[in-house]
């Protein structure tokens, strides 16, 4: 292997570092109207009246989009209007929306919209959502139209109940002889990708609908709008330019559609809404909050034999994604555990909150969360080491996921590997906790997580290479590049493939759903897996059309033919051969005859057996394999002001195969970055009326830089066979086990159980008891 | 981007400033002082703040002196916080100012700018209120020359008009044994849980606090108790807590009671840092 595993530079990082990469609404060239939303200011209310009057007198409207009842919008079930009517439900709903020539025209005039609200009880948690005289969010929950394999209960808050039944209960309670019984819950919080979410749309006069959005799922946007507005699908073309991150939060179609339905009020004028940080954070959807309950036993030797737990999603006013994330939940339920009995009820609750979206690891970084510390205090029960109990129960080949699939040595990582690795990285012999003085306590705290990617069953990818003159190849696929370096990755798959020099390769970074081949969403780590899939088929094809012709300009057999260095050639004698530039446009003969022609490369590819997960029992497969990692926080505690910095965090992930060290060095540092942020400090506070009370970055606070600990990150390669030169995907799992073993080091440093997040010194003084 | 539009003005001298102030007060239009304008941008574009004019006194020269000598400190009301920082005249004032925003952030703030800011945290101030300053005002009627105490009582309270220019305090504060900290709701950014700031002077432990209250201030009550010598530690620091003003904050950096908690914890701190030194 030449390419693979290098530390390759990033196709997109001069651009990157020089400030020239473009992102949507960098994109001036053409004259713009401005959309601009008025927002709810509260959680729940009647809408009373909408006075637009004086907003009409500011010269520069165009038009006033308000109070409309527009088709429902939402993936898996139709419930979101684009725009609030008769009520809202949540504080940050789109209630309506200005077109103006300039973006401050339309915020004067956005200003100036009048609002009468009538207010109403608001749902604030999932568990309240839950009880039976509820208010409820949706009144004709019933009357949806929505997926087959959604299953929202009429007159209730719940939107979609996922169950998991294996093994027989009984027998596994029996079993144990030590059980631990916690519940958790953590507020939603949000992505806070550095750039805001903005959306443009044009209707063209021959009704060609052009699109550019920020968006990690331009294919998805393409069907939706024709979905939902009965516009033909071929006429719609999105362009995706960089995506400044999105970590799930852009994979929701939102913005597109008020674009769009802004551009039609204006007789299809280019209009573009530009989310400023405060609307993305509580306008747009969020990372979704958790409610839940764990029962789980185990034997003497800290075997766990049975699992009951319920999951009690926060998904806000409208299901949109949080439908998948309690399906993913309720999947990979257990953490990277063997439990032969589980009993999993994951529920998608509506409550006043901003709806939710995926956030990077899909329900995995959550509900490991609870798993882990579930664990620490059977560990602690037990007295046994909390790496050893997580040895033990291990996830191993030969086991089945809670959705019974058979794992075997491709399809799930080796968990007591990145456990061992972990152990050396943080000096787990030295002890978890170290005595500094009687005031300050320095403590380790451990976890695991796994995840796989429950995606469409029939979720595609798709690449095309063309040739240049000079025989480089242009490298087309429908993977955003959001700043995980993927488009570089795939260069390095096909470099690899057709063993020509990186340089050779050029990739297109925009996407545009008309010449592009799709790419499902840039999601799930599913990028270099599917997209690198398609890669190396298409370089197979292209290998295949270039051998073909190089077999009569050579006067040779296929099968005597090798491609390398831009180049086909007899195998065995090298320097008889055809360059690429002689042959990628047809071979042209002495006498002006020519062969062949232009060659273009395609490749595909599509998840194989996945399976819907069963109504009853959830047995099914989700994904095609399962990653795993092992995780490690240190911290120093302060017993007196229950403060402490964390001053290592370790990661240990499966990946299969390193592709590109430094851009997996950083995806799992970034996401490590994130992990910590979202467990330590990261929240949305809501008041007794569901507003934020944190709608700004001047209170909403991610790690900054200079607040890091020292990462620690190690690497295991245990092949996936089908992964492109047997990789995994590595963009989620260094977030996900942050928040479980942030929480074990500071519940073992302050000796009380911390169930909740974010984990604030405050959040510890109360559960040490507070004032009292 | 701001919703609104205002006039500029940009005086060289404090006389122009003054001129204009009243000329546009004459006018009926809103002015504000401005200098760093980071209130302005940050606020203004939440509709929180809104004004017709600015008059921006970054070109004043007397807002910009910053002196130091054997008797007093002065500095200028548009000096930034970074240049504050840099200088490094007053440790004291470096520690408290280095904790305000971010570095970036700091480049354009001002001493007067957070002092009279809207936001109420206003930490700048702590070290002024516990060096007895000087502050010089300059308004309609002219200048003035008045001490701290008299014109900043949770937040400054001046005369229609009237700007603050600059602050001035006696050297002897700057080398002072002192003792500062700033609390957030976790880790390293954000706005104060609690920012304490302490010295010592004529044998007697100052301390002036930001973030408890919807306002900073110095209290010669909890002075009192903190100083009354012949009590215990805990039963000074009981004392303190027990006159405190109100009232005391409870939002999304901390509730009340939290808040009490960590207030008693730097007092503490306060007293072993400074009650056994010479000051």
């Amino acid at each position: 292997m030449e390419v693979i595993g290098k530390s390759v530079i990033r196709k997109d990082a001069l651009d990157k570092v020089t400030g020239r990469a473009k992102y949507t609404h960098d994109f001036q060239s053409i004259p713009m109207l401005s959309g601009k939303m008025v927002i709810s200011p509260y959680g729940h209310a009647k809408i009373v009246s909408i006075d637009t009057t004086d907003a009409w007198e500011i010269p520069g409207v165009r038009a006033i989009l308000a109070g409309e009842h527009f088709p429902l919008t939402g993936e898996a079930i139709r419930d979101r209007p684009p725009l609030a009517v008769d009520k809202v439900r949540y504080h940050g709903e789109a209630v309506a929306l200005v077109v103006a020539d300039t973006p401050r025209i339309a915020k004067k005039a956005a200003d100036l919209i009048r609002i009468q609200y009538e207010l109403l009880p608001v749902v604030n948690s999932p568990t309240q959502a839950f009880q039976k005289d509820a208010t409820l969010v949706h009144e004709h929950l019933g009357e949806y139209k929505k997926e087959e394999d959604s299953t929202p209960v009429p007159n209730s808050n719940i939107a979609n109940h996922i169950k998991i039944r294996k093994g027989n209960m009984d027998q596994g309670w029996a079993k144990s002889t030590t059980v631990v019984e916690a519940s958790f819950s953590f507020s939603p919080s949000d992505h806070v990708a550095m750039e805001p979410r903005c959306a443009r749309a044009e209707i063209k006069h021959d009704g060609n609908i052009i699109i550019m959005t920020s968006s990690q799922a331009p294919f998805m946007v393409k069907r939706l709008i024709a979905d939902y507005f009965g516009e033909e699908i071929g006429k719609i073309v999105v362009h995706t330019p960089y995506v400044g991150g999105g970590y799930g939060g852009k994979a929701p179609v939102q913005l597109e559609i008020l674009a769009y339905l802004a551009s039609k009020a204006v007789g299809g004028k280019p209009v573009e809404i530009l989310n400023t940080r405060e609307e993305d954070l509580i306008s747009s959807p969020c990372h979704i909050g958790l409610d839940a309950t764990v029962r789980l036993g185990a034997d003497q030797n800290g075997k766990f034999h049975a699992a009951e737990i319920s999951y009690w999603w926060d998904g806000g006013a409208y299901s949109d994604k949080a439908i998948d994330v309690t399906r993913s939940g309720a999947a990979d339920c257990t953490g990277p555990y063997q439990i032969e009995h589980v009993w999993c009820d994951s529920y998608c609750m509506y409550t006043n909150h901003t709806y939710a979206s995926p956030y990077r690891g899909f329900s995995h970084s959550e509900l490991s969360f609870v798993i882990e510390r579930t664990i620490d205090m059977l560990a602690q029960k037990l007295n046994i080491d909390p790496l050893e109990i997580r040895d033990i129960n291990a996830i191993r080949p030969g086991n089945r996921t809670p959705t019974r699939v058979l794992l075997n040595r491709s399809n799930v990582g080796n968990l007591p590997k990145c456990i061992e690795r972990v152990k050396e990285l943080i000096r787990w012999d030295k002890g978890a906790i170290l005595e500094v003085n009687p005031r300050f306590v320095r403590v380790k705290g451990v976890s695991t997580s796994w995840k796989t990617s429950t995606i469409d069953t029939d979720a595609p990818s798709g690449a095309i290479l063309t040739f240049n003159r000079d025989g480089s190849i242009n490298l087309m696929s429908g993977v955003i590049e959001i700043g995980t370096g993927t488009k570089t990755i795939l260069a390095q798959i096909l470099a690899e493939r057709l063993k020509i020099d990186l340089d050779k390769i050029h990739v297109k970074m925009e996407v545009d759903t008309q010449t592009t081949p799709e790419h499902w969403k840039t999601v799930a780590s599913r990028g270099t897996f599917m997209a690198g899939r398609a890669v190396l088929k298409a370089a197979d094809d292209v290998i295949k059309q270039l051998k073909n012709i190089a077999a009569i300009v050579l006067r040779a057999p296929v099968e005597d033919l090798e491609v390398a260095d831009s180049r086909v050639f007899l195998r065995d004698e090298p320097y008889t051969g055809v360059p690429f530039t002689d042959i990628c446009y047809g071979y042209k003969y002495p006498n002006g005859e020519s062969i062949g022609g232009q060659i273009i490369g395609r490749g595909n590819y599509i998840l194989r057996n996945l399976t819907h997960m069963d109504q009853e029992t959830g047995a099914g497969k989700p994904g095609p394999e399962w990653s795993v990692a092992a995780y490690a926080v240190e911290v120093e505690f302060d017993r007196r002001d229950y403060t402490y910095q964390i001053l290592q965090a370790c990661s240990v992930v499966d990946l299969g195969k390193v592709l590109n060290e430094k851009t997996a060095l950083g995806q799992v540092m970034g996401a490590m970055n994130m992990g910590l942020a979202f467990a330590g400090r990261e929240t949305f506070f809501y008041d007794e009326l569901g507003r934020v009370m944190n709608p700004q970055l001047r209170t909403y606070r991610p790690l900054r830089y200079g607040e890091h600990p020292k990462y620690l990150v190690g690497f295991v390669e245990t092949p996936q066979l089908d992964g492109p030169y047997g990789a995994r995907g590595v963009g989620e799992l260094g977030l996900m086990g942050m928040p479980g073993a942030l929480g074990n080091a500071l519940s073992l440093a302050a000796g009380v159980n911390l169930n909740n997040l974010p984990l604030t010194p405050e959040l510890i003084w109360k559960a040490k008891g507070g004032s009292q | 981007m701001l919703p609104f539009d205002f006039e500029y003005y940009r005086p060289q001298s404090l006389q122009e400033a003054v001129d204009l102030f009243q000329s546009l007060q004459r006018q009926g239009k809103q002015s504000m002082i401005f200098s760093g304008g980071t209130e302005l941008l940050t606020l203004g574009r939440i509709d929180l703040a809104f004004t017709e004019a600015v008059i921006d006194i970054k070109d004043i020269p007397e807002c910009n002196s910053l002196q130091v000598n054997e008797q007093r400190l002065l500095l200028g009301s548009a000096l930034s916080l970074t240049k504050i920082e840099e200088a490094n005249v007053f440790p004291l004032l470096t520690k408290i100012s280095s904790g305000i925003a971010d570095h970036t952030a700091r480049e354009k703030i001002t001493l007067g700018g957070n002092i009279c800011a809207r936001i109420f945290y206003r930490e700048i101030v702590l070290p002024f209120l516990l060096a007895d300053s000087q502050v010089l005002l300059s308004g309609p009627l002219g200048e003035r020359i008045v001490s701290i105490h008299d014109v900043f009582q949770e937040e400054l309270r001046v005369e229609p008009g009237e700007m603050l220019i600059q602050l001035a305090m006696e050297s002897k504060y700057i080398r002072a044994p002192f003792y500062a900290f700033k609390r957030r709701q976790q880790w390293e950014t954000g706005y104060p849980l609690i920012t304490i700031a302490a010295l010592k002077i004529d044998q007697r432990i100052r301390i002036a606090i930001s973030g408890l209250c919807p306002f900073p201030f110095r209290s010669q009550e909890i002075e009192a108790s903190i100083n009354h010598k012949g009590r215990t530690i805990e039963a000074r620091i009981d004392g303190a807590l027990a006159v405190l003003p109100q009232p005391i904050l409870a939002d999304v950096e901390g509730s009340a009671e939290y808040r009490l908690f960590v207030l008693h914890n730097l007092l503490f701190d306060v007293l072993a840092a400074l009650d056994q030194v010479q000051g």
